[in-house]
C-alpha cells in the first residue's frame, strides 16, 4: 500500500496548511463554520495531493472554486504551480453537454421502457428491463456522491468510485487519528486549549 | 427378497446377485427402484450398463418395466438416459461435436443432447453424442425433452445454426454460452456468420469466464431473484439486440469485461462484496460504502471543530504530539471507532508510517518512535478483535471507550503516564 502512505503524507500535510491559512483569517467562529472549514480543507487537501490524476479530484477543486471565498484559500493551498488552474474550464463544458445528452438518452430508455411495459413483453424481457433500471439507478446515485460523476459513462465512473473510495479511506484514517489525538490531549492537559 | 438383496449388494456385485430365473422384466423393474433410491450413486453406472445391455438386448421385455408414469420417475429417468448417453460417449467427443454441428441431420440425438444438458446441471457435465440403437429410447428422450421448459430455447439455438466450436464439449454452461452466442449471430445472417464466429471466438476465453460465472450462479439459484437475473440477461439483452455491425458488438464486449475486471477489484475494495455478484447488488454496496465514508468525514470534522476551539497553533501541536502518544493509543483507538468500516491492517499502518514524517514539524528523533510503532502494528489485530463490539458504541460512548481502550493496552513506554490519565 505504498500509494496510500504517499497519499496520506500528503495529505496530512496539505491539510495542516489549510488549516493554518484559514483559521489565521478569522478568529472566532462558531462550531458550524468551524466544521466546515475543517471539512473544506480536508477535501481540498485529498483533491490536490491526488496531482489531477483523477477527474473526481479536478471536480473537486473547480467546485471549491466557484465559492468566491473559498478561491483564496484553495489558491493558496494549491501553489503557484498547480496543474488544476488551466483544467477548470474544461469539464465544466463538457459536463453540461453530456450532461444534456445523456438526460436524452435516460428519457428515451424510459419511455421505451414504459412502452415495452404497456405491450405486455415476454417474460425475460421485463426481467432484463427491470434490472437494467435497476442498475441505472444506482449509476446515478453513484454519479451523484462521486464529485464530478455526472459527466462519466459506466465505466470511468467506476474507475473513479475506486480511486474516490481509496482516497476517502485515507481521509477517514487521518482525521480520526488527528480526532482522537485531540481528544487524548485534551484529556492529559485541559489547560491546553485555554 | 430379491429386492433386498439388491439393495444391500448394490454396485458390482449386483449383475452377479442378479437370479437369472427371475429374468429381465423384473430386473429391470427392481433396477428402476434402485434408480429411486440412490440417484446420485456412482454404482449407477454399472447398474446402466448391466441395464443397457439387458435392455438392448430384449427390447421388449424391458419396456413395459421402464416408462413408468409419475414426476419422479421422469426425473429418475431422464438421469437414466443421461448416464446411458455418457457411457456411450466417456470415449468418444468427435462424434459428439458432429452431432452438435448438424443437428438438422440427426434431431432425435439433438434432443438427447439437450436432455443431459437439462439433467447434468448438477453433476459433472459429459457430453452428449448420437445414442446408436434402440428406437425406443430416442422416442422416450424426445418425450422427456418436453419436459424441460425451462431450457427449451437450446434446442431452438442448436438447430438452428451451424457454427463450430471445437472445445464445446468442456462443460455445460460453456455451451450454454455457445448457444447464446450462436443466437446472437443468427439474426445478422449467414455471411457475416464465418466472419464474427472467428472474432468471437478469440474473445471465447474470457466471455466464457464472466458468462460462466453468471450461468453458475443462475443454475444455483433457480429461482428468479432479481439479483441474480441482471448479469445473466443484462449479457442477454446486448447479445440478442444484435448490434448494427460487428465492431459495435465486440466493443460493447470489451466494455463489459473492463467494467467486469473493475468489479472484481471494487469487490476486493469494498468490505463484505465478495459473495455479491450481479451489478445492481455491487452498485449498492458501493454506493453504502461512499455514503458511509463521506459520512464519518463530516461526522469526523465535527468531532474536530468541537474538541478544537482553535484549529490554528493546536494542529502543530497535536501532530507533534501525535508522534508521542497516539501512537500507543492509535491502534487501540481506531477499533472501537469502526462502526460502519471494517478494520484496515494496511491502512493503519500506512497511516501510523505516514504520521512520522511530517515536515518541520517534526522534532522528534525517528527510531524509537518507528521500533514503538512496529510493536504496535504487530499487536493490534488482537485488539481489533476484542473491539469489534466497542464499535457500536462509537457515536454516544465515545468517551468511556477510549478510556476503555487505553487502559486496556499494553503501551511501550508510557505506561506510567496511561496510568496518570485513567
Amino acid at each position: 500500500m505504498h500509494t496510500s502512505s504517499k497519499l496520506t503524507k500528503e495529505f496530512t500535510k496539505k491539510w495542516v496548511k489549510g488549516l493554518q491559512i484559514c483559521c489565521s483569517s478569522k478568529k472566532n467562529m462558531d462550531v458550524l463554520e468551524r466544521k466546515k472549514k475543517i471539512k473544506l480543507c480536508a477535501d481540498i487537501a485529498l483533491a490536490s495531493a491526488k496531482n489531477a490524476t483523477t477527474s473526481w479530484s479536478i471536480a473537486l477543486i473547480s467546485e471549491a472554486k466557484k465559492d468566491g471565498e473559498n478561491k483564496i484559500l484553495v489558491d493558496n493551498l494549491l501553489g503557484p504551480k498547480s496543474p488544476f488552474k488551466q483544467q477548470k474550464t474544461i469539464p465544466l463544458m463538457s459536463t453540461c453537454h453530456k450532461r444534456v445528452r445523456s438526460k436524452k438518452i435516460l428519457k428515451r430508455s424510459c419511455s421505451v421502457g414504459q412502452r415495452m411495459k404497456k405491450m405486455g413483453p415476454p417474460k425475460s424481457n421485463l426481467a432484463t428491463y427491470i434490472a437494467k433500471r435497476l442498475v441505472k439507478k444506482r449509476t446515478q446515485v453513484l454519479q451523484r456522491l462521486v464529485p464530478g460523476g455526472e459527466s462519466m459513462d459506466e465505466f470511468s465512473l467506476i474507475k473513479e468510485a475506486l480511486d474516490y473510495i481509496l482516497s476517502l479511506r485515507v481521509q477517514v484514517d487521518v482525521m480520526r487519528s488527528l480526532a482522537n489525538a485531540a481528544e487524548v490531549s485534551n484529556q492529559t492537559d485541559p489547560n491546553v486549549f485555554d | 427378497m430379491e429386492k433386498d438383496k439388491t439393495f444391500t449388494s448394490e454396485g458390482n456385485g449386483i449383475s452377479q446377485a442378479w437370479n437369472p430365473i427371475l429374468g429381465m422384466g423384473i430386473q429391470d423393474s427392481e433396477l428402476n427402484r434402485n434408480c429411486f433410491f440412490n440417484p446420485n450413486c456412482e454404482d449407477q453406472r454399472d447398474l446402466f450398463e448391466s441395464a443397457l445391455s439387458s435392455i438392448v438386448s430384449s427390447p421388449v421385455s424391458s419396456h413395459p418395466g421402464i416408462p413408468i408414469p409419475g414426476s419422479a420417475d421422469c426425473i429418475v429417468l431422464r438421469e437414466l438416459i443421461g448416464r446411458l448417453g455418457s457411457i456411450c460417449n466417456s470415449s468418444e467427443i468427435s462424434p459428439h461435436n458432429s452431432c452438435y454441428n448438424t443437428p438438422l441431420n440427426s434431431p432425435p440425438n439433438l434432443n438427447l443432447s439437450i436432455t443431459d444438458h437439462q439433467i447434468q446441471g448438477n453433476y459433472h457435465p459429459i457430453p452428449p453424442a448420437p445414442f446408436p440403437t434402440d428406437p425406443g429410447f430416442v422416442e422416450r428422450a424426445a418425450r422427456f425433452s418436453n419436459f424441460g421448459g425451462k431450457n427449451e430455447s437450446f434446442k431452438a439455438a442448436g438447430l438452428g445454426d451451424s457454427m463450430e466450436e471445437p472445445s464445446v464439449s468442456e462443460t455445460g454452461t460453456k455451451e450454454k454460452s455457445t448457444n447464446r452466442r450462436k443466437r446472437k449471430v443468427v439474426p445478422k445472417g449467414k455471411g457475416k456468420e464465418t466472419q464474427s464466429s472467428t472474432t468471437i471466438s478469440a474473445k471465447d476465453d474470457k466471455v466464457v469466464a464472466e458468462v460462466e460465472k453468471g450461468e453458475s450462479d443462475a443454475k444455483r439459484s433457480k429461482s428468479n431473484e432479481k439479483s441474480t437475473e441482471p448479469p445473466k440477461d443484462y449479457i442477454h439483452v446486448r447479445a440478442r439486440r444484435g448490434q448494427a455491425t460487428d465492431s459495435h458488438s465486440l466493443a460493447e464486449r470489451v466494455r463489459r469485461e473492463k467494467i467486469s475486471e473493475r468489479m472484481k477489484f471494487l469487490q476486493d475494495l469494498v468490505p463484505g462484496c465478495n459473495k455479491v455478484t450481479g451489478k445492481a447488488v455491487m452498485l449498492d454496496e458501493i454506493i453504502n460504502y461512499v455514503q458511509s465514508l463521506q459520512r464519518q468525514v463530516e461526522f469526523l470534522s465535527m468531532k474536530l471543530a468541537t474538541v478544537n476551539p482553535r484549529m490554528d497553533v493546536n494542529m502543530e501541536a497535536l501532530l507533534s504530539k501525535d508522534m508521542f502518544r497516539p501512537l500507543v493509543s492509535l491502534p487501540n483507538n481506531v477499533s472501537p471507532f469502526d462502526a460502519s468500516v471494517q478494520p484496515f491492517p494496511y491502512g493503519l499502518q500506512s497511516q501510523i508510517n505516514g504520521m512520522i514524517p511530517d515536515g518541520p514539524e517534526n522534532q522528534i528523533s525517528m527510531n524509537p518512535l518507528m521500533a514503538a510503532m512496529h510493536r504496535n502494528s504487530i499487536t493490534k489485530p488482537p485488539h481489533i478483535d476484542g473491539f469489534g463490539e466497542a464499535s457500536t458504541l462509537w457515536e454516544n460512548d465515545l468517551q468511556s471507550v477510549v478510556k476503555m481502550a487505553i487502559g486496556q493496552d499494553q503501551p511501550q513506554g508510557f505506561h506510567g503516564q496511561m496510568k496518570v490519565e485513567l
